[in-house]
C-alpha cells in the first residue's frame, strides 16, 4: 500500500458519487478541450490567412473586376511598372477566360436565335452573353463543368440567355455553367496562394506558351480526365499536366494554363485581367499599396487588399478570442469543481484524517494523498472529456463561428447561405478567379470553409496541452483542501467517542 | 520513563467549564504495566490523549525520557506519535476501506519501513493477536468488533513503541481472547521493556497490572494492586 494506491482506492470509495463527479468533470474538461481545439485551429487558420493574404495585393483594371465592370485592360508594361515599386517582391499576371462546353453552347445559341433576344440584361451582370469587363469572348471546350447549374445557376444563366419576363413559354434549354480558365504567370491561385497540386506536376515555365494545363480535381473527375489525358479549348489540344485542389467546389471547377497561352487563346497578347502583387513583408503592405496605386494611376488600375478576407480574418479573430475565454472559463470551472469536491471530502473524512495523524502520518503525506485522489478523478474526467471533446469540438466550433459571424456580418448572411454552392452567379459571393475575391467571397463563406479544417485538426498535441492545463488547474484546486488537512488536529480521532 | 507534571485539561461547554483532567501528576518507570480505572466520563480518554500528544494540555507537562512535550514543535510531536507511541482507541479507528494487513502496515509506511519488511511484520503481528490468517486481507468493515480490536492492537505495536496507550483494549473481546491480549501486553512490558498504560473496566485485567490508578472527576489516585483475589 503506497500513498498512490490509497488515493486510487479512496477515489473509488463511493462509486456512485465518483461516477457523478467524473461525469461533471468530463463535461467541464470536454468543453475546455473543445474550446482549446477550436482556438488552436482558428488561430492557425488566421495565421495562415494573414500570411497568405496579408502580403498580397490585387490589381484590377480601373472600373472592372474579372468579367464585371468596364475600363481598359492591364498591360505587360503595367506589370513591369508594378514590379518596379519598392518592396514589391513579385508580380504575377493573370488572364481569365470563360469556357463553355462546345455542344451545349451551340444548343443555347440556337435557343436564343429562336426567341430573338440577343442582348443580356446589362453589361455589369454579363455572363455568357457578353461581359462588359476585362475578359474576351467565351471560348468553347470539350470539358463539361463539374457543377450542376442548380437553381442559382439556372437563374443566373437564364438572365443572360433570355429576357426572362418576356421569354417564350417554350421549355428552357438545359443550362450549363461556364468553366473558368486562368492564364497565370506563376503557380499561384487568384489570391496569390500557391496552388496545391495533388497529382502530376506544375506547368514549369509560366511565362512561355505551353499545351499543358492544370485542372481542378472535381473538373477532372467530372470529365474522367487524369494526368496525361487531353482535352480541347477552341479546338486546340491540351494535356493535363497536374491536378490541384483549391478547397472549394467552385474553385475546383477551374483550370490553369500559362499566361501567354491564355493570351493567345483570347487573341489578346500582352493584356492582363489582373495582377497579383506580393509585398516583401506585412509591415510594408500599406505603403506598397499606396505606391502601387499612384504608380499605375487611379484611372487605369484598382489596387485592393483582399478586403473580404480581412473581415473574415477579423471575425475569426474574435472567434479565437471567444474560444480562448471559454477555454479559460471551462478550465476554471473544472478547477472549482475539484476544489469543492475535495473540500467536501476533507470535511467528510475529518475523523479519518485525525486517525492518520494520531498514528504519525506527516501533514505532507496526507496532503499528497488528497491531491493524488483529486488527480485520479481528473484523469478519469479527462479520458471521458477528451472523448466528449473529439465528438463535440467540431459542432462547438461551428456553432461559435456561425453565431459570431452572423452577428458581425448580419447583412451578408442571406447571400452567404448560397455562397460556396451557388458559384454560378458571377457577381455573387464566390468571386471569379482573377477578380481579386476570396473564394467564398464573404466572412461567413470564409468561416464555413474553415470548419472542415477546424474539425480536421483535432491534434493529439493540442489535446495533450489542454489536459496538461487541466491537471495544472486541478493541482491548484486540490492544493487548497489538501492544505486544509494540515489544520485538522489529531484529537479529531476522538470526536464522538 | 514518563513523568506527568500537574497536568490540566479544561473544556468550555457553554458557560460551564469542565476539568476532565485536573492537576494530575505521576511517574511511570520504563517497562511498567499500569491500569487506569474510573467511571465513564471521569476523564480517562482525555488523559490518554494528552499522554499520546493527540491533544495539548491547558497547563502542566508530560516529560518522556527527559523530553518535554509542551516544548515540542508540531513536527516533532508527529514524530513522537509515530515512533514512541502505540495508541489503541476505544473505537478502534481503523481505516475502513483498507485491509487488516494494510492498516497494520500504515504506521510503518509513515516511518519509512521497506515494503517487504512491513508486510512481513504486519503478518507476524496479526498472527500474534490471533487474527485468522484468511482474514488478514479482508477489509476492516467486513470484520467483527473483536477482530477489529485485534487489528487495532497489532497496529499499535507496529513501530515497536516505547509507550502503549490502550483505551479499553479488551472491551470488545470474549474472555479467552481478552486473556490472550492481556498476556501479550504483559509479555511486551516484561520482555521488551515497553511501558503500557491501559484504561479498563475489566477487574481481572486491572489486577494483573503492576500499578493501578483511579480517576475521579479529573483527579488521579493510586490504588494498591491485590495480586490475588
Ligand atoms: N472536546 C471536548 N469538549 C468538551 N467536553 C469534552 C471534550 N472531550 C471530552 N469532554 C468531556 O470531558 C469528560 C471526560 O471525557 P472522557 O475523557 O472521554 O471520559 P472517559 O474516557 O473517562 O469516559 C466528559 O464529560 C466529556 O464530555
Ligand atoms: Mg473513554
Amino acid at each position: 500500500m503506497s500513498v498512490l494506491a490509497r488515493s486510487v482506492g479512496n477515489a473509488f470509495r463511493n462509486k456512485v458519487r465518483t461516477a457523478a463527479v467524473v461525469a461533471v468533470l468530463a463535461v467541464a474538461i470536454g468543453l475546455a478541450l473543445s474550446m482549446l481545439v477550436a482556438n488552436q485551429a482558428v488561430g492557425a487558420k488566421v495565421q495562415e490567412l494573414n500570411a497568405s493574404v496579408g502580403t498580397v495585393l490585387t490589381v484590377n483594371p480601373a472600373g472592372g473586376q474579372g468579367f464585371e465592370g468596364g475600363g481598359e485592360p492591364l498591360t505587360a508594361g503595367q506589370a513591369a511598372t508594378a514590379a518596379a515599386v519598392p518592396n514589391v517582391s513579385s508580380v504575377v499576371g493573370t488572364s481569365s477566360l470563360r469556357l463553355r462546353n462546345g455542344t451545349e453552347a451551340a444548343a443555347q445559341a440556337a435557343a436564343q436565335a429562336a426567341t430573338g433576344t440577343q442582348t443580356g440584361p446589362g453589361g455589369g451582370q454579363g455572363g455568357a452573353g457578353g461581359p462588359g469587363g476585362a475578359s474576351a469572348a467565351t471560348l468553347t471546350t470539350s470539358l463539361t463543368a463539374a457543377i450542376d447549374a442548380g437553381t442559382l445557376g439556372g437563374r443566373n444563366q437564364a438572365a443572360n440567355g433570355t429576357t426572362g419576363s418576356t421569354g417564350t413559354t417554350a421549355a428552357q434549354p438545359a443550362r450549363s455553367l461556364p468553366i473558368t480558365a486562368t492564364g497565370t504567370g506563376g503557380e499561384v491561385d487568384s489570391t496569390g496562394k500557391a496552388l496545391t497540386i495533388t497529382e502530376g506536376t506544375g506547368l514549369g515555365d509560366y511565362t512561355a506558351e505551353s499545351a499543358n494545363a492544370l485542372l481542378g480535381t472535381t473538373l477532372a473527375e467530372k470529365n474522367s480526365l487524369t494526368v496525361g489525358s487531353t482535352f480541347t479549348i477552341n479546338n486546340q489540344t491540351f494535356t493535363v499536366a497536374g491536378l490541384f485542389d483549391a478547397g472549394t467546389t467552385f474553385g475546383n471547377n477551374a483550370l490553369y494554363v500559362t499566361l501567354p497561352t491564355a493570351q493567345t487563346l483570347a487573341e489578346l497578347p500582352g493584356e492582363l485581367s489582373s495582377m497579383i502583387v506580393t509585398v516583401n513583408s506585412l509591415d510594408n503592405v500599406e505603403s506598397a499599396k499606396t505606391a502601387l496605386q499612384s504608380a499605375l494611376g487611379t484611372d487605369t488600375a484598382d489596387v485592393t487588399q483582399g478586403q473580404n478576407l480581412e473581415s473574415a480574418v477579423s471575425s475569426l479573430g474574435s472567434v479565437k478570442n471567444i474560444s480562448f475565454i471559454a477555454f479559460v472559463a471551462a478550465l476554471g470551472t473544472a478547477g472549482l469543481i475539484i476544489l469543492l469536491i475535495m473540500v467536501m471530502l476533507v470535511r467528510e473524512r475529518r475523523r479519518e484524517i485525525g486517525v492518520l495523524k494520531a498514528i504519525g502520518a506527516p501533514n505532507r503525506t496526507i496532503g499528497l494523498q488528497f491531491v493524488l485522489e483529486a488527480l485520479v478523478l481528473v484523469a478519469m474526467g479527462s479520458v471521458v472529456g477528451a472523448a466528449v471533446a473529439s465528438f463535440a469540438s467540431g459542432g462547438i466550433a461551428s456553432a461559435l463561428i456561425s453565431t459570431n459571424t452572423s452577428t458581425t456580418t448580419a447583412t451578408t448572411v442571406g447571400r452567404a447561405a448560397g455562397g460556396p454552392g451557388g458559384a454560378g452567379f458571377p457577381a455573387g459571393g464566390a468571386g471569379m478567379p482573377g477578380g481579386g475575391g476570396f473564394p467564398g467571397g464573404n466572412p461567413l463563406g470564409g468561416a464555413s470553409q474553415l470548419l472542415t479544417s477546424v474539425t480536421a485538426s483535432v491534434s493529439p498535441g493540442v489535446i495533450a496541452a489542454g489536459i496538461a492545463a487541466v491537471f495544472g488547474v486541478a493541482i491548484i484546486g486540490a492544493l487548497v483542501p489538501a492544505l486544509l488537512t494540515a489544520r485538522i488536529r489529531p484529537i479529531e480521532v476522538l470526536r464522538g467517542e | 520513563m514518563i513523568e506527568v507534571k500537574n497536568l490540566v485539561r479544561t473544556f468550555n461547554s457553554g458557560d460551564r467549564t469542565i476539568k476532565p483532567v485536573n492537576d494530575v501528576s505521576f511517574v511511570l518507570e520504563q517497562g511498567t504495566l499500569a491500569s487506569i480505572v474510573g467511571k465513564s466520563g471521569s476523564g480517562k480518554s482525555t488523559l490518554l490523549s494528552l499522554l499520546g500528544a493527540l491533544d495539548k494540555p491547558t497547563s502542566g507537562d508530560v516529560v518522556v525520557n527527559g523530553v518535554s512535550l509542551a516544548r515540542m514543535p508540531d513536527g516533532k510531536l508527529t514524530e513522537y506519535r509515530r515512533r514512541d507511541i502505540g495508541f489503541v482507541f476505544q473505537q478502534f479507528n481503523l481505516i475502513p476501506n483498507l485491509s487488516a494487513v494494510d492498516n497494520v502496515m500504515l504506521p510503518m509506511e509513515f516511518a519509512g519501513v521497506r515494503k517487504a519488511e512491513r508486510l512481513q511484520r504486519a503478518k507476524d503481528l496479526l498472527e500474534q493477536v490471533q487474527l485468522d490468517p484468511e482474514k488478514q486481507a479482508r477489509r476492516i468493515n467486513r470484520l467483527s468488533g473483536g477482530e477489529q480490536q485485534r487489528v487495532a492492537i497489532a497496529r499499535a505495536l507496529a513501530n515497536e513503541p516505547k509507550l502503549i496507550l490502550a483505551d479499553e483494549p479488551t472491551g470488545n473481546l470474549d474472555e479467552q481472547t481478552g486473556d490472550h491480549i492481556i498476556a501479550l501486553l504483559s509479555a511486551l512490558s516484561r520482555d521488551h521493556n515497553t511501558t503500557i498504560l491501559v484504561v479498563t473496566h475489566d477487574r481481572a485485567l486491572a489486577n494483573k497490572t503492576d500499578r493501578r490508578f483511579r480517576l475521579q472527576q479529573g483527579r488521579l489516585t493510586e490504588e494498591p494492586v491485590r495480586a490475588m483475589v
